[in-house]
């Protein structure tokens, strides 16, 4: 008797489990159905989020444009954002959460150098493609072949900043190198000390900084006593920001030179009125004569109330590149790595706002840098380019 | 040599910071033996106020200093009450769990506010007397307005407080409270109310120590921790429990960061003040100034 009841409650049991499942599945499958997934991973919160603000706000505005054309092969087109906080340890829990996800099936981002790099191997392993549209550390397509940017390299940029220093700014002898302790900056810091080097350029003093730090009197002291004509900012808006008010309250002169990381909106409220005649090298400009990037700049306008910046706009293009490569290549994983790899020469490269983008056999990609250079409280392209130099 | 001296500026600027968020720490430390994790939290609510009070309400900075010292003070009576007094008998791991807990609540319920990103004082809300000027030292050295207020600032609210301490009648309940807190409720004293007071007392210390943060570097919800650390660290240096410890670590480990960064690596600046501080705990496990006799620990 107590031996029959037990049976039919393991019976009731095991049916009503088997009905959950059957319904799970048919509600997944619905779901795989008419929805295409992306993960979005960036800088969301933290010290530097303004970078993830723009990445999200770029992303938004081109899976609304996807979506309203009639989506990805007639499904619609849902963006998963992922924040990273900027920091390598979440970075690798982000990419173990994507990755264990069977719907996602590509990752833009991660936007930092030392998030690409955290996810890297997370991803080979995946098996799910890593397109990052900021991160420029020599080593971070490099040795996955499931990891792409739509980004120049920092040996390329360094090399652009010190040439452009030498031989457009004219009378810089002594150089001063403040970096960001992390892979960005410390990268950045040696090709570009490299080069200045070979330039003729004297580097007179290089020093670290920690990302969690906000006051940096103590390296400035050491850098004034060097007097140098130009300090060289291989690190983030947010620091970078707070580096150049507090040089200029320590009566520093100097010439204020950043890399990509500089370039923010948020850098100007940061540095104030200090910001004023930085430089800073970037991948990208909303140039007038440019019809598709003011269009885009436009339709951002009218969707955030904000005008996009350089990374709204690389990350808008690098969510276009992945829909591309799920119509033409097929949707999932591996034909959408396939797809990418293919695109490997300019024939074949994906002509996007940012401009021409193909793959060498690292994933990594050729692109121009421009200058750009703060005047009154705003970002311009600088009077004298330099362009053509690959 | 006029490096040196703005370097030694440097590191009293930074000590004189450290030391008004130590004494917080060390304070509370003497009087329930509760490592207030959540002070940190406070200090950057400080700044946080402030500039509340001068960007949303157009305060002048002058009115918004004591105006965000107030409200500090205030929160550090209300966590008090809310989290650490239903505790006190408590064992005293379950009120440093709740230090914790209170810790992280604050500072997500920062970042909830006012978001991530980083704020500075806006440019026309800054005094001008402070940030504008500039007093040349001897061998082309210069030093702002500013880091000699924050100096001058610190160095004569501790003085103020080592005289509220022995010269007046809650400042003897508060050493009483230290001695023995048993004893002094048997004699009479609401202990209850020093506690309270000492909460006040520190918090708003931790304010000022805010608001001269947000004005010198920026405002952000992790600004707590990262220097909240660093003053407990100091606390500890000076031996915990110790008001002029606390005030002797944060000097001596603001001067090792600012010495460390400027002669010996950059990349090592915190390593260096730590290093310093561990040698010290080596030697004098009860710190500088600390009792050599072991505590009720």
């Amino acid at each position: 008797m107590k031996k029959n009841r037990l049976c039919s409650t393991a019976l009731v049991v095991i049916f009503v489990m088997t009905f959950v499942m059957i319904l799970g599945f048919a509600l997944t499958g619905c779901e795989a159905k008419n929805e295409i997934k992306v993960a979005v991973a960036g800088p969301f919160t933290g010290s530097i989020a303004a970078f993830g603000e723009m990445i999200k706000r770029g992303a938004e505005l081109k899976a609304k444009e996807i979506n309203a054309a009639g989506g990805v092969n007639g499904k619609t087109l849902t963006l998963v954002f992922e924040d990273d906080t900027g920091k390598d340890k979440e970075a690798s829990l982000v990419a173990e959460r994507i990755a264990s996800n069977r719907q996602i099936l590509a990752v833009v981002g991660h936007f930092n150098s030392n998030c690409s790099l955290a996810g890297k191997p997370i991803y080979q392993r995946a098996g799910i493609v890593e397109l990052s549209p900021g991160s420029t550390n020599v080593n971070v397509a490099a040795g996955s072949e499931w990891t792409f940017r739509n980004i120049y390299r920092d040996d390329f940029q360094a090399a652009f900043a010190a040439k452009y220093i030498k031989n457009v700014l004219g009378d810089i002898q002594k150089v001063a190198i403040f970096f960001d302790n992390d892979d960005y900056g410390r990268g950045l810091k040696d090709s570009f000390a490299a080069e200045a080097k070979e330039l003729g350029l004297e580097i007179v003093g290089m020093e670290a900084y920690d990302r969690d730090n906000t006051d940096f009197k103590a390296q400035l002291t050491s850098i004034k006593a060097k007097q140098p004509d130009l300090i060289f900012l291989s690190g983030l808006y947010s620091q970078a920001g707070l580096i150049v008010s507090q040089a200029r309250e320590a009566g520093i002169p100097a010439q204020l030179f950043g890399a990509d990381g500089v370039d923010s909106p948020d850098f100007l409220t940061i540095a104030g009125d200090a910001a004023e005649g930085t430089y800073v090298t970037t991948p990208f400009v909303f140039r007038l004569d440019d019809p598709k990037a003011q269009k885009m700049a436009i339709a951002f306008e009218e969707m955030h109330g904000v005008a996009p910046d350089t990374w709204a706009a690389l990350t808008y293009d690098a969510v276009d590149m992945i829909v591309e490569a799920i119509e033409k290549g097929g949707e999932n994983r591996k034909a959408i790595r396939d797809h990418l790899a293919s695109i490997n020469s300019p024939e074949k490269g994906y002509d996007g706002i940012t401009g021409l983008t193909y793959f060498d056999e690292n994933g990594d990609c050729t692109k121009p840098a421009y200058v750009k250079i703060v005047k009154d409280g705003q970002f311009v392209p600088a009077a004298e380019q330099m362009l053509g130099m690959e | 040599m006029a490096q040196f001296l703005e370097q030694i500026i440097n590191g009293l600027v930074l000590g004189g910071i450290y030391a008004l968020i130590a004494v917080g720490y060390t304070m509370v430390y003497g009087i329930i033996q509760l490592i207030n994790f959540a002070h940190g939290e406070i200090f950057m609510f400080g700044a946080y106020f402030a500039f509340v009070c001068v960007t949303t309400f157009g305060m002048s900075f002058w009115v918004a200093l004591p105006v965000s010292m107030g409200m500090c003070a205030l929160m550090g009576m209300l966590i008090d009450f809310v989290a650490y007094r239903p505790l006190r008998n408590a064992p005293r791991l379950s009120a440093l769990i709740t230090a914790i807990g209170m810790s992280l609540m604050l500072q997500n319920l920062a970042r909830l506010i006012w978001g991530a990103r980083w704020r500075k004082f806006p440019a026309e809300a800054t005094p001008t007397v402070l940030t504008g000027n500039t007093i040349p030292l001897p061998g082309g050295a210069q030093v702002s307005f500013l880091d000699v207020f924050i100096i001058l600032l610190a160095v004569s609210l501790m003085i103020g407080l080592n005289r509220l301490i022995h010269l007046t009648k809650i400042g003897k309940a508060m050493r009483a409270c230290a001695q023995n807190r048993a004893a002094a409720s048997l004699m009479g004293i609401d202990t209850n109310r020093v506690i309270t007071v000492t909460f006040a007392i520190g918090s708003a210390l931790g304010a000022v120590a805010g608001v001269m943060v947000g004005l010198r570097e920026v405002t952000e919800p992790a600004m707590g921790y990262y220097k909240g650390v660093a003053a407990f660290a100091a606390a500890v240096l000076g031996g915990i429990g110790n008001i002029t410890g606390a005030m002797l670590g944060g000097v001596v480990l603001g001067v090792a960061e600012a010495l460390g960064a400027g002669y010996i690596s950059s990349e090592y600046r915190l390593a260096i003040a730590y290093i310093i501080m561990i040698l010290v705990i080596i030697f004098r496990p009860s710190g500088l100034l600390g009792k050599s006799t072991a505590t009720r620990a």
